[in-house]
């Protein structure tokens, strides 16, 4: 990494105190409705951003692992009142459920996927998108277009309402716990291995790897991460329906990852951030639905001009130009989704 | 071709029979044979087009033949993969560098070595078997002269500097079979030497086949040659029957090629 590591780190710790001391000096709407959501957001870009920066896999599928993840825990532990099962179990084993179904399910896109590259990746994975959104307005007995409401999170986060701090402070503490795995991750030889194969399977076949398994192995490690932020996403809401994971809320996230960077974990808080505020103020200002879109496509499209590696792209050279550094290899277009290379 | 089989008297390590690769009408390499002893170093000459990278390729996996059977230590591996192939003793380079561009010189080495080890999926660092790894990454950095450039990102480093790599990647596994691709393409002559003065210290265990254009390198560190031409083996012998040749004399020197059988 060319850029002074003290910086990014004084940075980061100062968002990281900035972040636990925010009920502290925000209202109660900052921190439970936009920094909450800000959180997990960030965790499901952040899925995305490791199968796309350290894996060259740019997946559609990620907000639809989120949403397996939420629909299977609100099955699970609603009671009578709602759409779906109402199976009525403890949050505990929802939340298990969920996420092992999750990857489960990401671990077949996974397999399916892991033999294509570029555009062709991301049209499969738009397709699971598109598969899970009509799987829930379909399957009537599982949620339908109403979706499932009356979701609680677990006692020791209570009433979501009345302690909005309390899931504030458990997204946050989980948002870091990602980013540390995910940074620790990519040291260890699964993460050495998925960045070779992310710059050359080829090579990668013949010095002995199975790429198509270790794509799969690192979708359904995504579909971990994805699935985290798909429960945070339902307590807080207390509601699921197949409008959460349409093809809206797919673009989103890959709107903010790309906003963020798509070649640094960090860019997809920074980018849920920007989107979370946008969302909020253009509601204010009249700006929902499409309107909404149209603005936030349009500062997309500002700043994707400036800095094609997004705003973790920007305060990188802002660094250098600071420090007189040239520009390191990484700030490279973060987009690569051609040219294909079918072989292996 | 008779006479060449004689002359080969231990079990090959490798052997090829009726070996084509079509890509739709094109026929890139059509109908060799070809057997290397344990140990031999074989170059494989040839004008561009000949149909060497794609033999290369045959031989490592990466593209399937269209025809004919491939042996390796006595072992039918015409339907596997190139991670089993790897895993059995094959290791190579590529004529235009794979390299790992994102990554420094000894996580590119890292991954050499550890890829036909078990392991892969290891999500944990564990010092005691990750230190191991990152000797034997270090040691051949230094083996491909590169000491001191350890942590250099792959990308920033010169042509020549990636060409030495490759060879190190190559290396890594400690294969039985070694088949270098061109790998003093855009050296310097200093650079050609070293490289030269590289191939002829390696453990005289290791099989090399050699692609290369440079009649130096290859005369030099070949027992034997073997010289193709639109896909078909041509000419095969030691290095002076092929300085001999008139059918080399003539590829070589532009004239094109003839058959007169
Ligand atoms: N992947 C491929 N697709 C189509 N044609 C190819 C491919 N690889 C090689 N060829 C063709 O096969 C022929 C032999 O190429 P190659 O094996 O690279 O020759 P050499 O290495 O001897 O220069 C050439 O005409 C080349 O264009
Ligand atoms: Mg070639």
């Amino acid at each position: 990494m060319t850029v002074p590591v003290s910086a990014d780190r004084i940075v980061g710790a100062g968002a990281l105190l900035a972040a636990i001391l925010a009920p502290f000096y925000l209202s109660s709407y900052w921190v439970g409705t936009l920094l909450t959501q800000m959180l997990f957001l960030g965790i499901v870009a952040a899925s995305l951003i490791f199968l796309s920066a350290y894996g060259g896999m740019v997946s559609l599928a990620q907000v639809a692992v989120y949403g397996i993840a939420g629909f299977v825990l609100g099955n699970a532990t609603t009671n009578g009142n709602t759409k779906g099962l109402n199976l009525g179990w403890s949050p505990w084993i929802g939340i298990v459920l969920g996420i092992v179904i999750a990857v489960a399910i990401g671990l077949l896109f996974g397999a399916l996927a892991s033999r294509s590259v570029g555009i062709y990746f991301l049209m499969i994975t738009l397709t699971y998108s598109v598969i899970a959104n009509l799987f829930f307005s379909q399957v009537t007995d599982l949620s339908g277009f109403g979706g499932i409401s009356g979701i609680r999170a677990p006692n020791v986060i209570g009433n979501v309402e009345a302690h909005q701090n309390r899931l504030y402070y458990v997204a946050l503490v989980t948002a870091f716990g990602v980013y540390l795995l995910l940074r620790y991750l990519v040291r260890t030889p699964f993460g050495l291995t998925l960045q070779g194969v992310r710059d050359d399977p080829v090579r990668m076949a013949s010095l002995g790897y199975n790429v198509p398994l270790h794509r799969t192995v690192a979708f359904g490690f995504a579909s971990l991460i994805a699935a985290i932020g798909g429960i945070l996403f339902v307590w807080w809401n207390g509601h699921v329906d197949p409008a959460s994971i349409d093809l809206g809320a797919t673009i989103d996230v890959l709107v903010i990852a790309v906003l963020g960077g798509l070649y640094r974990l960090e860019g997809a808080w920074i980018g849920a951030l920007l989107f979370v505020i946008v969302n909020n103020y253009s509601q204010r200002i009249g700006f929902i639905g499409d309107r909404f879109h149209t603005l936030i496509g349009a500062i997309f499209l500002a700043i994707v001009l400036v800095s094609p590696s997004g705003m973790i792209g920007l305060w990188e050279r802002a660094l250098s130009l600071f420090s007189g550094r040239r520009r390191g290899p990484l700030d490279r277009n973060p987009i690569e989704v051609g040219p294909a290379e079918p072989s292996v | 071709m008779a006479q060449a089989a004689a002359l080969v008297v231990a079990e090959p390590i490798l052997r090829l029979r009726g070996i084509g690769r079509r890509f739709g009408g094109l026929h890139a390499v059509r109908d060799v044979d070809l057997d290397v002893a344990r140990g031999e170093r074989r170059a494989i000459l040839g004008p561009n087009g000949a149909g060497k990278t794609t033999l290369f390729n045959v031989i490592s996996g990466d593209y399937p033949p269209t025809s004919g059977t491939i042996e390796f230590l006595g072992e039918d591996v015409t339907g596997l993969p190139p991670r089993t192939r790897a895993k059995l003793g094959m290791g190579r380079t590529y004529q235009k560098s794979r390299l790992f561009l994102g990554l420094s010189v000894e996580d590119n080495l890292y991954l050499a070595v550890l890829g036909v080890k078990s392991g892969h999926m290891r999500p944990v660092i564990v010092p005691a078997r990750d230190r191991a790894l990152r000797e034997r990454a270090r040691e051949l950095t230094a083996a491909v002269g590169l000491e001191g450039r350890e942590a250099t990102l792959v990308g920033s480093l010169s042509h020549g500097e990636q060409r030495q790599l490759e060879v190190g990647m190559a290396r890594a596994a400690n294969p039985q079979l070694m088949m270098l691709d061109e790998p003093a393409s855009g050296l310097s002559r200093g650079e050609r030497v070293a490289l030269t003065d590289l191939l002829l210290k390696l453990d005289p265990a290791i099989t090399l086949i050699l692609i290369e254009h440079d009649m130096d390198v290859a005369l030099r560190v070949a027992q034997r040659v073997t010289m193709m031409h639109e896909g078909r083996v041509i000419v095969e012998g030691t290095p002076d029957e092929i300085r001999a040749n008139q059918t080399v004399h003539d590829l070589y020197l532009g004239r094109g090629f003839q058959p007169d059988e």
